[in-house]
């Protein structure tokens, strides 16, 4: 008896193409605004942004969540990842325990992760600004870093930054930057093919 | 703590389809984490690969440093466990990976000079290549870390 391998399939040639508002785009070196920030710290918790990345048409940026230690009976998950409406009770508010970022316009836009869509492919574009987190990684149970997309550039003047998290003590919080040093970012973001048709 | 930023994101490779990016460089007094991010021009379809894991068909990372150390994503060279002693750095652990590449956390800051990015992708057709930064801009991004909780006893 003979042995054989199975013929092999076509693999299939699949191009994900995800709307603008949905992750930065893919064909671009951002341009990187150097701050570093701390959004709100208490004797436990803390919450720092850093790396602002920007783009033609938004920007990202990373969370950073730390605890000072685990506390016995404290959620393990930090309640940033609304991926299945887990942070959402039945009457249609947010737990306290599910933290809570936004970024505020000087022309009063604003856009926070209580308003996230993830059906890419359904319904009309948002209006700008918008904001998703895209990319979460835990090292332990004491820091997460977490990628947020803000589709949208803001105009000139103050950029802010607020966030909330009840359950850990973190009152509304709020941290501004000037939006100039994004916009000027911006500016420097280099297509990665120069060639390619926009 | 909180990281350091470093200023600038680095073009690994180009080719006429793919694209190496090491973007989000974010430092520490102990070391740098950073995306090594794939991109694939806008209009090339993303070819599927079923087919076994094995880390000669992922993309290929060294990092160098300008005393000649280096480090890279082969899991077989990652150091076995020894109790509490610390392997030599640097040393490189890439926690994700993928057909869009990966999180990379590099342990040890490099010394002053140029710092190397080397990639190498054969199954995708990516040639070895490589792209330098300056170290000192993961140097001065280091001693911009913030300590979160500083001693107590120490002045604030």
């Amino acid at each position: 008896m003979t042995t054989s391998e199975p013929p092999e399939l076509p693999e299939p040639e699949v191009e994900y193409r995800r709307p603008a508002w949905y992750e930065p785009p893919a064909d671009v070196v951002p341009g990187i605004v150097s701050v570093e920030l701390i959004l709100a710290r208490t004797p436990q918790r803390a919450i720092g942004l850093t790396g602002i990345r920007a783009y033609p048409i938004g920007f990202g940026c990373t969370l950073h969540l730390r605890l000072r230690e685990v506390i016995p009976g404290e959620q393990s998950n930090f309640g940033a990842f609304n991926m299945l409406d887990e942070g959402v009770d039945p009457a249609g508010e947010f737990a306290d325990y599910y933290l809570r970022f936004g970024v505020g316009f000087a022309d009063g836009r604003k856009a926070t992760n209580l308003q996230q869509r993830h059906d890419f492919d359904e319904g009309p574009a948002p209006d700008p600004p918008t904001l998703r987190l895209v990319r979460w990684e835990g090292y332990d149970r004491l820091a997460w870093e977490v990628d947020v997309w803000v589709w949208g550039l803001p105009p000139a003047g103050p950029l802010a930054f607020v966030c909330e998290w009840p359950a850990r003590g973190i009152p509304e919080s709020r941290v501004e930057i000037d939006a100039g040093l994004v916009l000027e970012a911006a500016g420097r973001a280099v297509p990665i093919w120069p060639d390619q048709p926009r | 703590m909180v990281p350091g930023v470093v200023q600038v994101a680095v073009l690994v490779a180009r080719t006429d389809t793919h694209a190496v990016l090491v973007d989000g460089l974010l430092v520490y007094p102990t070391g740098f984490d950073f995306d090594l991010a794939v991109r694939r021009r806008p209009g090339h379809p993303h070819r599927h690969r079923h087919r076994g894991h094995l880390w000669g068909d992922d993309l290929r990372l060294e990092v160098r440093f300008a005393d000649g150390r280096s480090a890279d994503n082969n899991p077989r060279r990652w150091p076995r466990p020894s109790g509490d002693q610390l392997p030599d750095p640097p040393l490189l652990y890439q926690s994700t990976s993928g057909a869009d590449g990966g999180h990379v956390w590099l342990w040890g800051l490099p010394p002053p000079g140029p710092l190397t990015f080397a990639c190498h992708w054969p199954s995708e057709q990516i040639p070895p290549s490589q792209a330098e930064l300056d170290a000192g801009l993961v140097l001065a991004a280091a001693a911009r870390a913030t300590t979160l909780w500083p001693d107590e006893a120490s002045s604030p």
